[in-house]
């Protein structure tokens, strides 16, 4: 597989590394393989000794992030949930120490996080918000073949142990060009780390502190996040949450086809709903066509701002990609962009986009994303993106407009493309990725799950 | 969201039992009251019953987050904080000095907030603050930690015990002395401050262009 070093040919500036990357986990950093195959395998605890056992077993196979942009073989990540950490025995103290909206679950967020309606955490399919997800296991492959090894190396840790259940298992990846389950290329455009090891890339920004990702370093306010207790557990440590969505391919292909006459106006459309064409070449870069050479380009195709574009006549201020991004854009209402960035690891499963697909069958095909995101502070960041940034529009002046992508729609919902003489506003956007599941999870250094596998009880 | 306009209510004579109950258990209450409650209590229930004003809201006081009321998208925060000794002297002196240009323009910025108020009670020893703002604040509070920590300092620094606007206690400590308004009333609880400027904005450059074509 291409690393991330040859991705960029060559063309990455090393730094020095003053993040532990032998401690932290393969996921934090390393970015999603080209192409990528992988699977997520979601397990049960019934029995703390069984769990520890399984995990001590486990531990020796999952990777540090170590080299990260050199890495080139498939890795096996795992994270817990509270109720996992739980089951596994970890004492009330350290249990405690988590913080509260991790403790409850993302369905026992739901209110914060306006899951809502369709959305709701009652209309989630099983075993999500059940409380039974105790850990997950993530394999990151480039190649089926490799996928399908550590596939079975994972399997086998926990194949035929009595008290550790798998109640999910779900393949992803494997999609022609990466695309994801609404046709574009996805997860350009990572926030640099401070202290990770490479410079950042053209467009990335000036790196954020670590913390803000990796506990136990300084955070971007200069005071240090509380870190859930003991030290040995919370250092290098970092939260992951995964949100799940079913793609409604038969109405967003509608929604194109009902509001563009020709094909090139469609695919105009499609790209100002992200910001991007479908190749991941940004309208800023862009604006009048697709570029796929440049949404190829890791060098290229993340590197702009918006100085020349403040009213969103290329990027609507309120696409996908501005609204999780703002950038440079002049907003009403202060913000920080550099403390609701996440990392972001989506991983598309099911059957691949469809450009001719219209019917409401279609909408139910198994098709989406497990979307992965990875912040010290997901949980706080998610519920900010969730109310602020995504379903609603005031940051950008625009009303009760939502994210066209992400966003739970509400009937007479409207999108709007500023452009001369007046801006064009679209009425009857529809809800495009229902959310189907979702939790929190901990993602433990490697010191963190041995001690983990010594507890006792 | 709940975001119906006022409702026109039947004449009180088609009202539920349970208005009627509930006024009757109001002239209960009032029965104890001065005679100037009594006697504008009586009037109102009359021009209510008459249909007269009979309207009532629909808009739900919900919670905003954790503690406060919201109606709308707009929601109150009030707190009773204790100051330090000389507090409110040196405070008044920065409101002075400081406040009317780079404090105002910090909360400008913010674009969130409709109002602040800093009332010194009791003698210099106590602070009553009373804010109207859009949505939550809380998830904003990190924000200011990093773009704007020192007026927010200069704003509470004399409180007693103030953890500093860095302090990730910050909002627990707020969260202690907030007391949720009783009852609020809001003129348009639909409008930010945010869609405030722009509807500003619009009427301005309506008024141009029909200058223009009138």
């Amino acid at each position: 597989m291409p690393s991330l070093q040859d991705r960029l040919r060559g063309k990455l500036s090393s730094s020095p590394a003053t993040v532990d990357l032998h401690e932290i986990q393969a996921t934090v950093l390393r970015y999603r393989p080209e192409p990528y195959y992988g699977t997520h395998i979601l397990l049960h605890v019934e029995d703390a000794r069984s769990g520890r056992e399984f995990l001590r077993r486990l531990a020796p196979h999952v990777s540090s992030a170590a080299d990260w942009w050199n890495a080139t073989s498939a890795w096996i990540a795992v994270a817990i949930t509270y109720n996992g950490l739980a089951a596994l025995g970890v004492p009330k103290a350290s249990l405690q120490s988590f913080p509260e909206a991790f403790r409850v679950g993302m369905a026992g967020r739901a209110d914060q996080l306006l899951d809502r309606g369709e959305n709701d955490p009652k209309n989630w399919g099983q075993p999500f918000g059940s409380g039974r997800i105790h850990i997950a296991i993530s394999i990151f492959s480039d190649t089926e073949e490799r996928w399908r090894r550590a596939m079975e190396l994972a399997r086998l840790q926990y194949h035929g142990m009595s008290g550790v259940d798998v109640v999910e298992i779900q393949d992803f990846g494997g999609q022609l060009g990466d695309l994801n389950p609404l046709g574009y290329k996805d997860s350009i455009g990572q926030p640099a780390i401070e202290g990770s090891g490479v410079d950042p890339l053209p467009g990335q920004g000036r790196p954020i502190k670590a913390c803000e990702f990796i506990f136990g370093y300084p955070g971007e306010a200069g005071v240090p996040l509380a870190m859930p207790e003991p030290d040995v557990l919370g250092r290098n440590g970092t939260f992951l949450g995964l949100r799940k969505y079913q793609s409604r391919v038969g109405t967003f292909n509608r929604f194109l086809r009902d509001n563009a006459q020709t094909d090139e106006d469609r695919e105009l459309l499609a790209a100002k709903l992200v910001g991007r064409w479908r190749s991941g070449a940004p309208l800023t870069l862009a604006p009048a066509k697709d570029d796929p050479a440049l949404g190829q380009d890791p060098q290229r195709n993340n590197d702009f701002n918006y100085a020349n574009d403040p009213d969103g006549k290329q990027v609507p201020l309120g696409c996908h990609m501005r609204r999780m991004n703002p950038r440079d854009t002049n907003m009403p209402v202060l913000t920080d962009v550099n403390i609701h960035r996440i990392i972001r690891r989506s991983t598309t499963y099911g059957a691949p986009y469809n450009p001719n697909a219209l019917s409401e069958r279609d909408d139910d095909i198994p098709r989406g994303l497990y979307f992965l995101f990875i912040s010290a502070k997901a949980m706080a960041t998610i519920e900010f993106l969730q109310r602020e940034w995504i379903n609603s529009g005031d940051f950008m002046a625009l009303g009760d407009e939502r994210d066209p992508i992400a966003g739970l729609q509400e009937e007479a919902a409207a999108f709007t493309i500023p452009k001369q003489p007046v801006r064009r506003r679209i009425h009857g956007i529809q809800t495009f990725n229902v959310l189907r599941g979702g939790e929190y999870f901990f993602m433990p250094s490697l010191s963190a799950l041995r001690w983990l596998t010594d507890l006792k009880g | 969201m709940a975001t119906e306009a006022a409702v026109k209510t039947a004449p009180a004579s088609k009202q539920s039992p349970d208005l009627e109950d509930k006024l009757k258990k109001l002239r209960e209450l009032y029965a104890d009251a001065s005679e100037i409650s009594k006697s504008a209590l009586e009037n109102v229930i009359r021009d209510l019953q008459s249909g007269g004003t009979a309207t009532v809201s629909a808009q739900k006081k919900e919670s905003a987050g954790r503690i406060g009321a919201r109606i709308g998208k707009v929601s109150e925060l009030t707190a009773i904080l204790p100051l330090r000794k000389g507090g409110a002297k040196r405070m008044r002196a920065f409101f002075e000095t400081l406040h009317g240009n780079i404090g105002n323009q910090s909360v400008d910025l913010v674009g969130t907030v409709h109002d602040m108020r800093w009332v010194f009670l009791e003698n210099d020893t106590k602070l009553l603050f009373a804010s109207t703002y859009d949505r939550d604040w809380d998830p904003y509070i990190d924000d200011f930690a990093t773009k704007i920590p020192d007026i927010l300092d200069l704003q509470f620094g004399e409180v007693e015990g103030w953890p500093g606007v860095r302090n990730p206690a910050v909002k627990d400590f707020i969260v202690k002395y907030q007391i949720p308004a009783y009852f609020w009333y809001v003129a348009s609880p639909n409008l930010t401050v945010v869609e405030t400027k722009r509807l500003e904005k619009i009427g301005k450059a309506l008024d141009e262009f029909l200058d223009k074509v009138g």
